[in-house]
Parts: structure tokens; C-alpha cells; sequence
């Protein structure tokens, strides 16, 4: 498999980095060599300069044979003109990063099509979601859905206070009938429970359940459901615009911007959000502005180190909820583990999102839970593939994987050791990032 | 750097490249077996000892985790040379060929640096079995031993990258796939193919399958030892054309010849180094072909023809370092030992099989010099040095400086130690650069028509050291002999 890369953004970078430990040939075009002259010293890829829009250099990394083609430069335009070009010149499939919600609805998608580009990724969008999604239903970090919600996965934290602290699995204590526990993140390690594994305080608890079963699992993991009414928003970066577009109306929103220019263009955009030019990280102004009345805080800056001290300082105030965007992805667990709530990586959620284009057609879905550094993977099952062969106990399944649930005639349902996998049914497979491709064997 | 040396997987690799290394003696052994020679054991216990060697590498080392990272790479591209020399010795010194071990292994790092100098004396008195694992160190050096298991195996992974541009010469180099394991399997596939096409051409021109086999090994690999004591001198002169092809081959970039397979000719045609390198060929060639008709005594079509082809062959012999001992240029008239002496440096291109500075090292050295005075003239201007039409950045353009002004502060420091050592300075001077620049013979006692034998232990051990530097290119083998390197 061969797949072109143009722009060595953090995106564009990130995804290279990702498929360059695989079979896969990426080769990465950039206009600065600069950008590319770390990623090829301590990557096996092939990098190029060259501008994304000259046929020349595109017909030299060789898009005519190239079985995806990515174009993430920071220019929406640029990415699509790169596409159209390189569809035409042969590319199997295309994909553009894009700016503009407008090129993201559905009726729009045939027209791309049409010009040359197969898919559309809006990462700020994406990011936008995940925090909106959060910010709704605020007791767990992550939240994952399946099959219109009725299969979902969650990420709680549990502290002293829970129910399934300290209880080893082989007990029997935990009711299997109603949610399963697919994997538990401590430090910075991912742990796929065995018999003789228990859940700790402060340990990051992967459920599966069915929609039905969420308040069960919300007492059982010893958390209480707290409505978000008030949100503070530091930075009015284009995620915050798509989040604020995705929130309720009936939340209150305040944002702080430092530069006055931008803030009156976010006051125009968003009518929805009350709009305060002032910095941040400026304490009297927090206070001033109410901080220790709000709920969630939000700090989603380009600069990561602020994100997190920010939202340290809201955690100090007495804010409950904070959601920060930490981009640098060693500083992820560091994040964790200063009990900054939901961490949000733009450039992770994207490339697993682009991940899945480059796996074959049985997948629906693959999604990266930053919080578990780990990707949740969505299979339709082929008749007569391997997973039906047995049950699943018997399957000798790689270490790093489990399988939370299935979708079976639209009825959801969760799969232990004795369940046997039907055709035709959806599966979701808790997985680590690197033994993606193993596990896609199974299924095909 | 905080993280500890991940020693394991160095084990691990050096087990791994010693199974290989046991693989060839085995090939080896079949030649030996053929030709139902007696030191058919000694070459048995040799592969066996060295497969044993290997597969304990890889059981010490079989628990790794596969973090490779710049220091590991460096450590293992540098030490595997010396073991795969430590090792490969063994045949000579089990059957007794060579039965002095610093002998030995003077010898066996010699042929897998490309080097070929040799201690041994009489060369045909050889059996067919050493003849043939003399060649193939200079086959296996050729390409590279780390580029060779990139291709058969991936068991380096990830961290092969690094590996790599440890072991391939040139400041700077591209790659010709995306993946590196793709990168090797095509270049040694060429390689491959090279040496197939001059063994045939080789037997076409009248040479025994084994000698043809033999020559082309040492040819592509721009190596140089020969099956004869006079070398190749001692067949006619349809040998000497198809050698002299193949080794201007070797001395081209391997990239180049790549893009020659794909048909992608005006790559060619604009690569600069080529330009050099071919322009270099002509000039120093015709130099020496007129100055060798013009002291020759008779004057006829026989003689001219010889003249140029003993002046092209001795040039091309020495530019890609590939030493043939062909023609005893050291009796040539007038300036033309000297000349040739300055090929001693200049070696072939970068990415090629070659030693020596290389010449886009050399093209970029004469451009900047010509650019420093314009940037006298013009304080304020910014002049850049291209070279392929691209600006060469300060980061390499430092790299290449630096790797000439050690390359002959080098030379400068070994000529002293080997005077000290009881040579006299001209022999030094031939044997040190001989040494670092891989090209064979050197001059006087160790020139063309001589050998190494007679050279104190002390020095041999030294020029063992030079050739080593000068096959991984200075700071491959330097930079692990430096404090900061080991520094946590």
C-alpha cells in the first residue's frame, strides 16, 4: 500500500508517523525542508520538498499508484486543489482537510466526489464535538457511541468513593450482564483485565454498556450526574467556535480573548457565547468574571503548557469540569495525571480518524480515546471470517485487545468469553493502536 | 539524553549479521567441497563457531524491546565490521593460509573494507575455498553488510533508518524507496545484477567461470583482490575493458544507477557528481595516455592501444578505489606516479561502492572556494553553494568541511606514527592513505607490484584502523570513541 502525504503539519506528521511502523510506503511532501528534516531522520518514510499543487512533483512522489492520498496543509484550498490533481492523476482515494462546516454536510458530498475528493476531515470539528459531548454529559472523561448510541463505550475516572474499587475481577462481583470493563489506564499504562486485576482509585475505567445501563454504571463507578449550566472558554481558537456551535443553547458560555480585533469577529460568529477580551491567564480577570461560579472550564489555545496550567488554576478555583488541548502527546499523561479532566488531541483524533481509510472495507469506524491512549475499532463481520470460527475465548486474540460489544439485528448486546460472533454483526474491538492490523485479520 | 543504552538489541543485531556472515562461509565451504580441498574442515569449524557465535547474540539479546536509537546504530554499524572481520579471519587462520593472526585479520578487514590490501605473498598458491571467501569479504563490504541484512531480513525494524545512513558513504544521500527495507532489497538487487552481467562478460572474454567469479566480486565492490599474483594484468586485454566498465560502474552513485534502471535518464545527465566524476576519468586518462606515448620508445597502433588502456585502467583503478594491481604505474615516466598518487584521495562517488573524499565532497570544497571570493568582494551578498541545482545548507556544507580537514589531518597523524613505526615517509604516506581512502596497494615495498607482509605488526594493526574510518567515513567509528557520546 502506498500513501502520499502533503503537509508536514502536525496532522500530516503525526498520521506519517503512525503508518510509517507498518508495511505501508508514505512518502510526505512538504514545501519547507525544514519541517520534513526530523520526521526522515528517525522515520521510515520517504520525504519530499515540492509545492502540494505542481503536477511535477506530485507525479514524482508517484500519486498515480498511490492508494490514498492525504492532503493536510493548513490551506483548505491547497488541499483540495492537491486533491483534484491527484485523483486525476490516479490516486485511488482522496482526502482534504477543510475549514468550512459547510463542505462537511452530507448533501455536499456527491459534488466532492464528483471534482476529485473522496473525503472531507475538519478536525477542528471533530475536536469541536468531543468537547461538546463532554461537556453534556460531564461524569465520565470520554464517551463513544455505537449503532445511533445504543452501544456505548465510557471512560470514568473512579476514585475512593466507588463501588468497584479494590475488587478483583475473578470475584464475580461485577455484573457482566449489564457493562463490561474492556480496559483500565493507570499511569501510563494500558491494562486489558484479567481474572486476577482490580480497579484502583484513580485508575481510568473503560466501561461497555448499553445506553440503558448508564446510570447503573454512572453508580457503580461512584459518580453523580452533575448538569454543566455555566462554561468558561479561554482562547477563541476555531475548535471552541465548533464546540459553542455544538452546545446547547440553554448553557450559559463566556470566552476570553485576549486580542480585540478577534473578539469582536467571535462576537459577530457566535451569537450564542458572551465574548470578554481579556487574557486567560490573567487571575483577577477569571475572578472577575466569575470563575468560581462556572462548571466546565475549556482552555483549547495553541499552546499546550498554557492549556494545562490554565485549567490547573480553574481545578484550584473550584471549577469541577476542565477540558484542556494538550497537542504534545508526552505531555498527555502528564496531564492525566494532574487530574486535568478531558484531554484533547487534535492531531490524534484526526489521524485516527484517517486511520481507518487506510484499513480494509469490514471497517466502519475506528476512534482514538486519548485518555486511554488507545483506538476503538468498529468491525462488520464477514461471513466466513476467523472471529466466527469460535468463541471468543478460544480465539487467541492478540494481548492488547478486547471486545466490549456487538450489534446483532440492530439489538446491542456485550460479549464475554462463551459469546460465538455471528456474521453480519458490528463488533467493537478495544484495541492498542499498534496491533490494529492483527486484529483486522480476524474479521476478514 | 536520559534513556540507558539498550544493550540487548545491539547483542541481538550482531547475532543476527554473524548468522548471516555463518551463511556465506557455508557458501564457501560448497566451493571448497567442489573443488574437494582439504581445508574443507577448517572452513566447517569456521561457519560452525561463527553460526554458534551468532545464535547466542540472538539468544542474549532475544528479550528486547525494539527502541533503536542514533547511539545503538552508530555502536552496531561500527562493531560489526570489526566482528564480522574477527570472525571472517578465521577460515585463513584455521586452514593455515594465513597462519599469523594480526596477518589474518589484516587481511580479512582489508577485503570486507574494500580496501584489498594484502599480505599475502603468493596468491595463486591459495585454495579455490580462500580464493573465493577473499572475494566475497570484498562483495559482502561492498554494498554494506548493514544494507545487505536490511535486504534479507527486517529484524531491524524501525530503527534500520539509522543504521543506514551510518553505513552508506556520502554527505548527503536519498533514498530510493519509502521503505528502507524496499531501499536495500533494490540496491543489492542491482548489485546483484551487476556482478552476474561482468561474471558472464568475464567468461565471454576468456576467463575461467571461478577466476570471472572471483574478479566480478571484487570489481563491483570496487575492492580489488585478484585470483593472480600479477592480477589482472595477467589476462588479455577484453578482461581489462570489461573490468574497467565495471569498476567505473561501481564508483557511480547506486541511486543514480537506480533511476539508470527506471529509464529516468535526465537524472543522470544533471547529477553534478557524475559530471565530476566522469570529467575527472577523461581528463587524468588522457593525461596519462599521451604522456605514456610520448616516452614510449616505438610508435604503432598496438602500442597506443595499450598505452590507453593500461593509463585508463590504472586511472579508474585508482579513482574508485578499487586498487587493482594491474600495471606498476610507480614506473611510469615523468609526473605521472604522482598523479595517480592524487586519485589516491579523491576516491568515486558518494553512495557508490567506493572510498576516498568522494566527489561531490571534492565539487562542493573547489565551489566554496571560488564563492569565498565573491563573498569577499560582495561583504553583504548571500552566495550559496548549490550543488544538483540545490543549495547545499550550512549544516552539511560544515559536515563535508569538517569530514576533509580530519580525512587529511588524519593522513598527516598515521603517516607519523607509521614512520615512527620503521617506515620510511614515502611508504608511510602510500600505505596510511592507501589505507583510509580503501584503494589496496600503496607505494614502494606495499605498491602495486608488492604487498603488506613486511610491515611491522604495529602499523598493520593501525592501517586496520584507517581502513575501517575510511569505509564508515570518519564519524561512524569516531564519534563512539568520544566522550559525549557515552555521556548520559
Amino acid at each position: 500500500m502506498r500513501i502520499c502525504i502533503v503537509g508536514a503539519g502536525e496532522v500530516g506528521t503525526h498520521l506519517a508517523k503512525l503508518l510509517a511502523r507498518e508495511n505501508i510506503e508514505i512518502v510526505l511532501l512538504d514545501d519547507s525542508s525544514e519541517r520534513l528534516k526530523d520526521i526522515e531522520a528517525n522515520h521510515d518514510l520517504l520525504t519530499y520538498v515540492g509545492s502540494p499543487t505542481s503536477i511535477k512533483d506530485l507525479k514524482e512522489i508517484g500519486v498515480d499508484d498511490a492508494d490514498l492520498f492525504v492532503a493536510v496543509t493548513p490551506h483548505e484550498s491547497v488541499n483540495m486543489t492537491a486533491c483534484m490533481w491527484a485523483s486525476n492523476l490516479g490516486a485511488k482515494k482522496t482526502l482534504a482537510r477543510v475549514d468550512n462546516y459547510e463542505y462537511m454536510q452530507p448533501k455536499n458530498k456527491e459534488f466532492f466526489k464528483k471534482l476529485g475528493v473522496d473525503y472531507l476531515i475538519y478536525p477542528e470539528m471533530l475536536a469541536g464535538k468531543e468537547i461538546a459531548e463532554s461537556i453534556e454529559t460531564n461524569w465520565f472523561r470520554n464517551h463513544l457511541s455505537f449503532a445511533d448510541g445504543q452501544l456505548e463505550m465510557l471512560v470514568v475516572k473512579v476514585r475512593e468513593n466507588s463501588k468497584i474499587v479494590n475488587i478483583k475481577f475473578k470475584t464475580g462481583f461485577f455484573n457482566h450482564d449489564k457493562y463490561r470493563i474492556v480496559a483500565i489506564k493507570r499511569k501510563n499504562e494500558t491494562i486489558i483485565p484479567r481474572g486476577d486485576d482490580e480497579v484502583l482509585p484513580n485508575d481510568l475505567v473503560c466501561f461497555v454498556t448499553m445506553a440503558n445501563n448508564r446510570d447503573f454504571v454512572r453508580e457503580e463507578a461512584g459518580k453523580e450526574l452533575v448538569e454543566i449550566k455555566n462554561v468558561m472558554c479561554m482562547g477563541g481558537s476555531r475548535i471552541i467556535q465548533n464546540a459553542v456551535k455544538m452546545l446547547p443553547k440553554d448553557i450559559n458560555i463566556k470566552l476570553l480573548e485576549r486580542d480585540r480585533e478577534k473578539s469582536f469577529l467571535l462576537s459577530e460568529k457566535m451569537d450564542n457565547a458572551l465574548i470578554i477580551n481579556a487574557d486567560g491567564r490573567n487571575m483577577e480577570a477569571l475572578r472577575q468574571e466569575g470563575i468560581q461560579d462556572m462548571d466546565a472550564f475549556i482552555s483549547v489555545t495553541g499552546n499546550s503548557e498554557a492549556n494545562i496550567l490554565a485549567c490547573l488554576a480553574a481545578k484550584q478555583m473550584g471549577v469541577g469540569k476542565t477540558i484542556a488541548e494538550v497537542e504534545n502527546i508526552d505531555y498527555i499523561p502528564l496531564a492525566e495525571e494532574l487530574d486535568i479532566g478531558t484531554v484533547l488531541n487534535k492531531k490524534m483524533i484526526a489521524a485516527s480518524y484517517i486511520y481507518q481509510l487506510t484499513l480494509d472495507a469490514a471497517v466502519t469506524n475506528v476512534r482514538h480515546l486519548t485518555s486511554a491512549d488507545a483506538e476503538v475499532v468498529e468491525f462488520i463481520v464477514v461471513p466466513g471470517s476467523k472471529i466466527t470460527r469460535h468463541k471468543v475465548k478460544d480465539l487467541s486474540l492478540p494481548n492488547q485487545v478486547n471486545i466490549g460489544g456487538l450489534i446483532r439485528n440492530g439489538e446491542p448486546m456485550l460479549v464475554n468469553g462463551n459469546t460465538l460472533i455471528m456474521p453480519n454483526d458490528r463488533v467493537v474491538v478495544f484495541c492498542t493502536a499498534e496491533v490494529i492490523r492483527k486484529v483486522e485479520k480476524f474479521f476478514n | 539524553m536520559t534513556r540507558t543504552f539498550n544493550f540487548k538489541i545491539v547483542w541481538f543485531s550482531l547475532g543476527a549479521l554473524l548468522v548471516i556472515e555463518a551463511l556465506f562461509m557455508f557458501l564457501t565451504l560448497g566451493i571448497s567441497f567442489l573443488y574437494g580441498e582439504s581445508d574443507f574442515m577448517a572452513i566447517l569449524y569456521a561457519a560452525l563457531i561463527t553460526l554458534g557465535v551468532g545464535v547466542l547474540g540472538l539468544l542474549v539479546g532475544r528479550r528486547n524491546d525494539k527502541r533503536l536509537g542514533k547511539r545503538e546504530g552508530y555502536i552496531i554499524v561500527a562493531s560489526v565490521w570489526v566482528v564480522f572481520s574477527l570472525f571472517g579471519l578465521l577460515p585463513y587462520y584455521f586452514s593455515g593460509a594465513i597462519p599469523h593472526y594480526t596477518n589474518a585479520f589484516f587481511e580479512t578487514i582489508s577485503g570486507f573494507t574494500t580496501t584489498a590490501a594484502s599480505v599475502v605473498e603468493d596468491v595463486e598458491s591459495l585454495s579455490h575455498g580462500m580464493l573465493f571467501w577473499r572475494s566475497l569479504t570484498n562483495w559482502l563490504g561492498g554494498m554494506g553488510i548493514i544494507v545487505l541484512s536490511l535486504a534479507i531480513f527486517p529484524f531491524l525494524g524501525v530503527g534500520g533508518m539509522s543504521l543506514f545512513t551510518a553505513e552508506v558513504t556520502g554527505a548527503t544521500y536519498e533514498k530510493i524507496r519509502p521503505k528502507m527495507k524496499d531501499t536495500a532489497k533494490y540496491l543489492w538487487g542491482m548489485y546483484l545484477l551487476l556482478t552476474v552481467a561482468e561474471a558472464v562478460l568475464l567468461r565471454v572474454c576468456g576467463m575461467g567461470w571461478f577466476d570471472a567469479v572471483c574478479h566480478s566480486f571484487t570489481t563491483i565492490s570496487t575492492g580489488g583482490f585478484s585470483t593472480k599474483n600479477a592480477g589482472v594484468a595477467a589476462y588479455g586485454a577484453g578482461v581489462h575493458y570489461v573490468v574497467l566498465l565495471f569498476m567505473i560502474v561501481g564508483g557511480i552513485n547506486f541511486t543514480l544507477l537506480y533511476f539508470l534502471f527506471k529509464g529516468k535518464l535526465n537524472r543522470l545527465r544533471e547529477d553534478e557528481e557524475l559530471k565530476w566524476y566522469v570529467n575527472a576519468i577523461v581528463l587524468f586518462s588522457f593525461i596519462a595516455t599521451v604522456v605514456l606515448i610520448v616516452f614510449s620508445d616505438t610508435q604503432n597502433w598496438r602500442m597506443w592501444e595499450a598505452s590507453f588502456r593500461q593509463a585508463t585502467f590504472n586511472v579508474v583503478a585508482l579513482i574508485t578505489t578499487t586498487g587493482f594491481a594491474g600495471f606498476d604505474y610507480t614506473l611510469w615516466p615523468s609526473i605521472l606516479p604522482l598523479l595517480m598518487f592524487l586519485l589516491y584521495f579523491t576516491g568515486g562517488s558518494a553512495g557508490s561502492t567506493s572510498g576516498g573524499i568522494k566527489w561531490s565532497r571534492i565539487a562542493f570544497l573547489c565551489k566554496n572556494v571560488l564563492c569565498e571570493y565573491k563573498r569577499r568582494i560582495h561583504p553583504n551578498a548571500i552566495i550559496p553553494v548549490r550543488l544538483n541545482g540545490k543549495v547545499i545548507n550550512s549544516g552539511v556544507a560544515n559536515g563535508i568541511t569538517a569530514f576533509i580537514a580530519i580525512y587529511l589531518g588524519l593522513i598527516v597523524v598515521g603517516t607519523v606514527v607509521c614512520v615512527l613505526s620503521g617506515l620510511s615517509p614515502t611508504e608511510a604516506l602510500g600505505a596510511v592513505t592507501a589505507s583510509i581512502g580503501n584503494v589496496g596497494p600503496g607505494l614502494g615495498a606495499s605498491g602495486p607490484a608488492g604487498n603488506y607482509a613486511m610491515m611491522p605488526e604495529i602499523v598493520k594493526w593501525i592501517l586496520a584502523v584507517y581502513m575501517l574510518l575510511g569505509r564508515l567515513e570518519l564519524f561512524t567509528v569516531m564519534l563512539i570513541f568520544t566522550p559525549a557520546f557515552w555521556r548520559k
